[in-house]
C-alpha cells in the first residue's frame, strides 16, 4: 500500500514528460476553476465553524455530564460520518428541493457539510476531554477563580489544541467532500464538482496539474503539521476519520 | 462590571453577572451545550432522514408534486422487470456492491493488520514515516486519489503502458482494466488508512505481556495470535471493518471512475436515478436497503463493541 501510494504520486505526473509549467498556467489561469476553488474554501470555512462551534458545545455536554439519552445523542453525532455520501447527498437534496422549496446553492451546502463535519469535532474534542484533568480547575476555584475565569484561564487553553484540530479536520472534510456537494449544489461550483466534470470531459493536463498541486500541499502540511504538533495521536486515538 | 446602561453595543454584550446567571443551574449549561447541536441535528439530519423514508412510500404523480398516499409503488419498482430475479438492475446492483464491499473490507483487514501489529510494537522514527505515507493519501481529496487509479488501470493506464514498454506482456492485461478488480483495488486502497488506523489504535492498547505470557507457556505463533491478540482486539477489528465495509457499500465516485460504465454499484444507481430523473421516490426506496444495511451492520457490532471503543466519543 505504501509503494502504491507513492505511484498514486507519479501517476499524475506521467502525462508530464516533457516537463512544461504550461499546464500550470493554464490551470491557475482558468477562472471558473479558481473561482470554484474560492467557493470551496469558503464552504468549507463557514461549514467548519458551525460545525465547530457546535462540537465543542455538544463535547462538554457529552463529557461532563449525565443526561437521558445520552447515548442517543452520542450516535445520532456520530451518524454524518457513517452515512454513505450518495444517501446523505440524496436526502438533503430531497429535503432541501421537495420539503422545504429552498433552492440549492451556496448555503445548502454549507449546511449539509455542517452537519458532515459535526462527528469529526465530537470525536476529537470529546476525546481530549476525556482525559483532561477536572483537578485543575477544581484548583483554580478553590483559588478563587469564578466559572468564567475559570473557563477562560484554564479549560479553554487546554482544549485549544483539540478544538484546532477538530476544526481543521472539518474544514478538510468539507473542502475534499465531492458527493455530498454534488447533490446540494444546484447551479454552485465547488472545486470537487468542478475537477469531476474536468475528468468526464477530459480536459487531464489541468486535471494533473491541479491533483500534483493539491498532493503537494498536502504533503508539505501534514507535514509540518506532525512535525509542529500531535497529529498522530488525535488521528490514531481519535479514530481518524 | 455592569455596563448595561452603556451606550450601544455595550449593552448587547453580555456582562460577566449575565454569563453567570446563563449558566447557574445545571439544566441551564446542559441546555446550552448540547441544545444548539440538538437542534441542528434534528433539523439538518433527523428531519431529512425521515422525510426520505417516508418519500420511499409515497408517489410522484406528472407534476412533480407528491401524492400524500402511502404505497409501496416505490418498492415494488425496485425490482419489477421481465428478466430473472437476480438479474434485474437493481437487485443485481446491491448484490454486486455486498460483494465488492465485503472483499474490500477483509482485504484490508488482511493487509493492515501485519502493518498496525508492526507499526504498534515498533514505534518511533519508522512509525512517524509509515504513518506519513499513510495519511497522505487519506488526507489528499478522495477524488484525486481515484483519479490516479483511474490513470493507472485501463488499457492504456499507466501499468499497462509500463508492463508494455518492459516488454513482460505483449498486450494489456485484463486484470488491469477498468473492472470490477479495479474497483476493488481502488477501494481498498482508499479506505485502507481507516482500517489501519482503528488496527493501529486497538493493537496498541494491547498488553504485549500477554502475549509473552502465552509464548512463555509454550503457544506456538499461530495459536497466539488465534487465542490472544485476535480475541483482544475484536473491537478493533469489528470497528474498522465497519469503516471500511459501509462506505465501500455506499461507493460512488471510484467505481464511476474505475467501472467506466461496465459495473454499477448501488451507489452509481441511486445516483442515476436522481441526478437525472429526479426519481426520488425511487432513489429513495433504494437508499432504503442500504440505511438498512448499514443499520443491521451496525447492530451486529455492537454485540462485540460498546460505542466507547468505536472512537472514544
Amino acid at each position: 500500500m505504501m509503494v502504491l501510494s507513492f505511484a498514486v504520486n507519479s501517476s499524475t505526473l506521467f502525462p508530464f514528460e516533457g516537463i512544461t509549467l504550461a499546464h500550470y498556467g493554464a490551470t491557475f489561469a482558468d477562472s471558473g476553476l479558481m473561482s470554484s476553488l474560492a467557493t470551496s474554501m469558503a464552504v468549507a470555512t463557514v461549514s467548519a465553524i458551525i460545525a465547530t462551534v457546535l462540537g465543542v458545545l455538544a463535547s462538554m455536554a457529552l463529557a461532563r455530564y449525565e443526561f437521558p439519552y445520552r447515548e442517543l445523542y452520542r450516535t445520532l453525532g456520530i451518524l454524518p460520518m457513517i452515512i454513505p455520501g450518495v444517501i446523505f447527498g440524496i436526502a438533503m437534496l430531497i429535503y432541501f428541493r421537495t420539503l422545504l422549496g429552498v433552492v440549492p446553492g451556496f448555503w445548502t451546502i454549507v449546511l449539509t457539510h455542517s452537519v458532515y463535519g459535526l462527528p469529526f469535532v465530537l470525536l476529537i474534542v470529546t476525546s481530549r476531554m476525556y482525559t483532561f484533568d477536572e483537578s485543575l480547575e477544581e484548583a483554580a476555584r478553590d483559588l478563587g477563580a469564578d466559572p468564567v475565569e475559570t473557563f477562560v484561564d484554564v479549560t479553554f487553553p487546554v482544549l485549544a489544541p483539540a478544538i484546532g484540530a477538530g476544526f481543521l479536520f472539518a474544514w478538510i472534510r468539507s473542502f475534499e467532500d465531492f458527493i455530498r456537494a454534488f447533490f446540494v449544489r444546484g447551479t454552485a461550483n465547488v472545486l470537487t464538482t468542478s475537477m469531476f466534470s474536468m475528468i468526464k470531459y477530459g480536459t487531464a493536463p489541468k486535471m494533473n496539474a491541479i491533483s500534483t498541486f493539491i498532493v503537494f500541499v498536502v504533503a508539505v502540511l501534514l507535514a509540518v503539521a506532525m512535525n509542529a504538533g500531535d497529529v498522530t495521536s488525535y488521528v490514531a486515538d481519535g479514530d481518524g476519520e | 462590571m455592569n455596563e448595561s446602561s452603556e451606550s450601544g453595543w455595550r449593552s448587547s454584550v453580555p456582562s460577566r453577572a449575565d454569563l453567570m446567571a446563563a449558566f447557574a443551574t445545571r439544566r441551564r449549561r446542559l441546555g446550552i451545550t448540547a441544545g444548539p447541536a440538538l437542534i441542528w441535528l434534528a433539523l439538518l439530519l433527523a428531519a431529512p432522514l425521515t422525510f426520505m423514508v417516508t418519500v420511499s412510500f409515497v408517489s410522484v404523480d406528472q407534476s412533480y408534486q407528491i401524492v400524500w398516499e402511502p404505497t409501496t409503488a416505490n418498492y415494488a419498482a425496485l425490482f419489477a422487470g421481465d428478466t430473472p430475479l437476480l438479474q434485474r438492475a437493481f437487485v443485481k446492483s446491491l448484490l454486486l456492491s455486498y460483494a465488492i464491499a465485503a472483499v474490500t473490507t477483509i482485504l484490508c483487514l488482511v493487509l493492515a493488520f501485519p502493518l498496525a501489529y508492526l507499526l504498534a510494537r515498533k514505534g518511533g522514527r519508522t512509525f512517524k514515516v509509515v504513518i506519513f505515507l499513510v495519511l497522505l493519501p487519506f488526507f489528499t481529496m478522495y477524488l484525486v486519489r481515484a483519479y490516479s487509479w483511474y490513470l493507472m488501470f485501463g488499457p492504456s493506464g499507466v501499468i499497462n503502458a509500463t508492463l508494455l514498454r518492459i516488454g513482460i506482456v505483449n498486450s494489456p492485461i485484463g486484470l488491469f482494466n477498468y473492472g470490477v478488480s479495479a474497483i476493488i483495488v481502488g477501494l481498498t486502497h482508499a479506505y485502507f488508512p481507516y482500517m489501519l488506523l482503528t488496527l493501529y489504535a486497538s493493537l496498541d492498547g494491547l498488553d504485549y505481556s500477554l502475549v509473552e505470557a502465552a509464548r512463555d507457556l509454550g503457544a506456538s505463533r499461530s495459536e497466539t495470535l488465534r487465542d490472544v491478540i485476535l480475541p483482544l482486539t475484536l473491537p478493533g477489528i469489528i470497528s474498522g471493518s465497519l469503516f471500511v465495509f459501509v462506505p465501500a457499500l455506499g461507493a460512488f465516485v471510484t467505481p464511476e471512475f474505475l467501472g467506466q460504465g461496465k459495473v454499477l454499484m448501488i451507489g452509481q444507481l441511486i445516483k442515476d436515478r436522481i441526478s437525472s430523473l429526479y426519481a426520488v421516490g425511487y432513489g429513495s426506496a433504494a437508499s432504503m436497503f442500504i440505511v438498512v444495511s448499514i443499520v443491521i451492520a451496525f447492530v451486529v457490532a455492537f454485540r462485540y463493541v460498546s460505542i466507547e471503543d468505536l472512537g472514544g466519543v
